[in-house]
């Protein structure tokens, strides 16, 4: 994630407090998308970006998860994604950001 | 407990919190106290070090503006004194790995204990390894923290003046440096140990790594040869008469672009080889033998090829070190691409 879009998370956050808010990722790949998923979490990793040592403890899913497609229409849903689970991993990313979200705290 | 160690580290603009890619021209500055990613350094190190500077600078500006980063980058760690420099992890980052393996070098020649971090396949690991401690990060930046928790450890050894130990037991990439070690069992045991362990299909570490030439595949066959433009390249030292440049006989730091437009051939009026690897009097007497100019007109005129290239290049290769043959034949087909090259005839020696 880019520094911008920390920070802009972060304001989101600070606006919506409790159990209320929820990640949906695009990311391309297992290693990014876990990487934006631990970020939100925990905080940044790298510590190079404003949620160093912050973290928000929001849960992430990934677009791929069967959660996240049971409530898009099926159309729109084979439209707009179908064809990327075909180029994707889709089961890598699934079980990072899946692995991210159910770390014990 | 002693004093905490006094400790820089540096980063490039995206780990200094600068910003991505659009601030890599970033100029080298210094920060008091720690920034981004050396956030993490200071949980590292504990109570054992106390981090006196950031050092940010990006990556491109590292890269073109050499010299001045590096003169910048002196002038810092002689004005803050540490007792060690910890750079990166630079990950498979490219440009971030050489800037902090060249951090390291400059900070071991003022004589700072220094450690960089980065993936043992950085490109910079071959150029630097044999020089710079280098503590492999692999490619995951998610695992900064623990990361830096292991370059900490070997920072904080060199920068209590400890001798290091062995790569494998100090856990940095092999510099290629031998010294004696007693090691806890005799080689005998170890050597039949790795023998069952390799017949029974277990993982055994190899004292002796073996290094595989790298395979190169070979670009496919020119479609059409009567069509193509062919440039020349030579390793055989081809320079013109006196050695104006300066070019060195072996292992040189640079190849030469030279003009042949107007040559139908090389005549050793203008030309000689000066090179250590070949009897050079024979390219004295007819420089063609090593670059094929005249040879290669008379195809152009009958049409066998398309056009020689309108320049030449040359250097003396003997001795030249694989990495920097690889900058070095990259930089030569940057230069033949942009000149719109379809075939290369490299005559070597």
């Amino acid at each position: 994630m880019d520094f911008e879009e920390q920070s802009t998370v972060q304001e989101i956050a600070a606006g919506a407090p409790g159990e209320g808010l929820v990640v949906v990722l695009g990311s391309p790949d297992a290693e990014s998308a876990a990487l934006v998923a631990e970020t939100l979490s925990a905080g940044d990793p790298t510590f190079a970006g404003p949620l160093a040592g912050v973290p928000l403890g929001l849960r992430s899913y990934h677009i791929f998860e069967p959660e996240i497609e049971a409530q898009i229409d099926g159309d729109v849903y084979r439209e707009q994604v179908g064809f990327m689970s075909d180029v994707l991993d889709r089961d890598a990313i699934v079980v990072a950001v899946k692995g991210v979200r159910e770390r014990p705290q | 407990m002693g004093k905490p160690l006094r400790v820089v580290h540096y980063v490039n603009q995206f780990f200094g919190g600068i910003g991505g890619e659009e601030e890599a021209n970033a100029e080298l500055r210094v920060v008091e106290g720690a920034e981004g990613s050396a956030r993490a350094l200071v949980q590292a190190m504990g109570d054992d070090g106390s981090l006196a500077a950031t050092i940010i600078c990006g990556d491109n500006y590292f890269s073109d503006q050499n010299e001045r980063a590096v003169a910048a980058l002196t002038d810092a760690l002689r004005s803050i004194q540490p007792d060690v420099v910890v750079a990166g992890p630079a990950f498979d980052a490219g440009r971030y790995g050489l800037a902090c393996a060249q951090v390291c070098k400059v900070a071991s020649e003022l004589g700072i204990a220094a450690v960089a971090g980065m993936d043992a396949e950085n490109p910079a690991v071959e150029m630097y390894a044999r020089d710079v401690m280098i503590v492999p990060s692999g490619a995951a930046p998610a695992q900064m923290l623990s990361v830096l928790e292991a370059m900490w450890a070997l920072a904080r050894k060199l920068g209590l003046g400890e001798a290091r130990g062995p790569a494998e037991v100090d856990g940095y990439i092999p510099t290629g440096e031998r010294r004696p070690w007693v090691r806890e069992e005799p080689g005998s045991k170890r050597a039949v140990d790795m023998l069952l362990a390799a017949l029974g299909g277990r993982e055994f570490q190899t004292e002796v790594p073996y290094r595989a030439p790298e395979r190169v595949s070979p670009a496919p066959p020119l479609a059409d040869l009567g069509r193509a433009t062919i440039a020349l390249i030579t390793s055989g030292g081809l320079i013109p008469k006196g050695n104006p440049d300066g070019a060195a006989a072996a292992g040189g730091p640079r190849y030469y672009r030279r003009s042949i437009e107007d040559l139908d051939s090389l005549e050793p009026v203008h030309w000689e080889a000066f090179h250590v690897g070949y009897f050079t009097e024979i390219v004295s007497g007819n420089p063609n033998y090593v670059l094929p100019l005249a040879q290669m007109r008379e195809l152009e005129t009958r049409g066998e090829i398309g056009k020689v290239f309108d320049s030449m290049f040359t250097l003396a290769g003997v001795g030249t070190a694989v990495a920097r043959a690889k900058e070095l034949g990259q930089g030569i087909a940057d230069e033949l691409k942009d000149g719109g090259v379809d075939g290369v005839l490299l005559v070597a020696t």
